[in-house]
């Protein structure tokens, strides 16, 4: 069961992006076929869609950091009499911290610049903020995408390197908050009085 | 030694394997309480699976199986560990383990003092740091690391580190303490202090407590056991 379930996040680890976008996208199509004409490719389907694609990483990293633990660890909450549930909770999962947010935050980086998957489920090139989850909306991987490729003139093209350097950015400041949060987190589980 | 001491723990023809290899044969033996028995014998001999069936510390090992009957005595009631429906961690609170390595959990020192109380589903404060205080002092332990509390467990030394597992061990007023060479990783001084320990803690428990070191053995054994072959050769009080 465990071997099976580890090959079927292999397989989705290896099923390039723009195949989980067709996937959103048919998921789209079905319901406006079936629910509600105003139901299509939208913010909450994209959402999903980025959950599908990037959950093999999380997976993985999380198996990796608590098969990583040292054996001794694993018995020594077990020996003093913990269920399997309580050493997973209190001892395994805050001491595998480090490996699960690396995982997050490699998830994190991998929706952010990821263009195929809401390329077809919901993203616009002027769209704007979203109004609600069931709406469609604009963002930076594809307005990159977008200019570089139907730019007018060079402000244009200006424009979307300059969209480049604000998507590193924000990608940079994820990833030191995600790396401040997991040294927090695992002082907090593990040393809080 | 048998007519006076109420009887703890009896192994009834009990024989261990490890898939098609058997590790034990045929043990049947007695332990008291408030007794510590040494258990010597060379290495692989099954000393080891002998205290791991005792708390069930085998229970995940794959194509591992036991025959026989262990009868143990907690809460005045006799239970089987090998019998099915126990309850594992009440069995483990009450039977408490000392591994060959100190193995303090990677937190402070009060939380993993604080830890057995906290799985055993103790909330109230107040109680806990005084049970905290009390293992401490039990385990001689309290005046090094009553101001350092807070500190990592791991910054500890190695002797310090078995104590503190000693201690951690005793929160939850264990009937039975097994002890798998506590002392083997440790320096002469910081052993002798484990075994002056673990002898002060004879009032209050039984304990099983394997090791190859024979001087150690005598000095602090009661009863004597040897193990050869995972067949029980010797035995002396």
């Amino acid at each position: 069961m465990q071997k099976a379930v580890g090959g079927l996040f292999d397989v989705l680890a290896g099923i390039p992006s723009i195949v989980v976008g067709l996937y959103g996208f048919s998921v789209a199509i079905f319901r406006h076929h079936h629910f509600s004409d105003r139901l299509g490719p939208c913010l909450l389907i994209s959402a999903l869609s980025l959950g599908v694609l990037v959950l093999p990483y999380i997976v993985r990293s999380t198996q990796t950091a608590l098969q990583e633990l040292p054996l001794p660890m694993r018995n020594t909450a077990t020996a003093l009499g913990a269920t399997r549930l309580q050493n997973i909770t209190y001892v395994l999962i805050p001491n595998a911290l480090a490996g699960i947010g690396s995982g997050v935050i490699l998830a994190i980086g991998r929706c952010a610049e990821d263009t195929a998957v809401i390329l077809l489920t919901g993203v616009v090139a002027t769209a704007g903020v979203p109004s609600s989850l069931l709406a469609q909306y604009e963002a930076l991987p594809f307005y990159i995408y977008y200019i570089s490729s139907q730019y007018a003139n060079p402000a244009e093209l200006s424009n979307g390197y300059g969209a480049c350097l604000v998507l590193l950015a924000i990608c940079s400041i994820l990833f030191i908050v995600a790396h401040g949060m997991q040294k927090r987190l695992y002082h907090w589980a593990l040393y809080r009085r | 030694m048998s007519t006076q001491l109420k009887k703890k723990i009896i192994f009834d023809g009990v024989n261990f394997f490890y898939g098609q290899r058997q590790v034990l044969c045929d043990i049947s033996t007695t332990f008291y309480s408030h007794t510590l028995t040494a258990i010597t014998g060379p290495s692989g001999q099954g000393k080891s699976t002998m205290l791991a069936l005792l708390n069930c510390m085998w229970d995940d090992i794959p194509h591992a199986r036991c025959a026989g009957d262990i009868q143990i005595l907690l809460g005045g009631q006799w239970i089987s560990p090998l019998g099915k429906g126990i309850s594992l961690a009440h069995l483990r609170r009450k039977v408490a383990m000392i591994f060959q390595e100190p193995n303090p959990l990677p937190m402070s020192i009060n939380k993993n003092m604080a830890f057995p109380l906290k799985i055993a589903g103790v909330r109230d404060k107040h109680l806990i740091e005084q049970k905290v205080c009390a293992a401490l002092e039990q385990a001689g332990l309290w005046a090094e690391v009553k101001d350092r509390l807070d500190e990592s467990a791991l910054n500890l030394s190695g002797g310090q580190k078995q104590r503190l597992c000693i201690a951690r061990a005793l929160i939850l007023e264990p009937e039975i303490l097994l002890c798998d060479e506590p002392t083997s990783s440790l320096d002469s001084q910081a052993a002798r202090v484990i075994e002056e320990l673990l002898v002060s803690l004879k009032k209050n428990c039984a304990l099983l407590v394997v090791s190859h070191d024979l001087a150690q053995v005598r000095r602090i054994g009661d009863q004597i056991m040897t193990l050869a072959k995972g067949v029980l050769t010797g035995w002396c009080e």
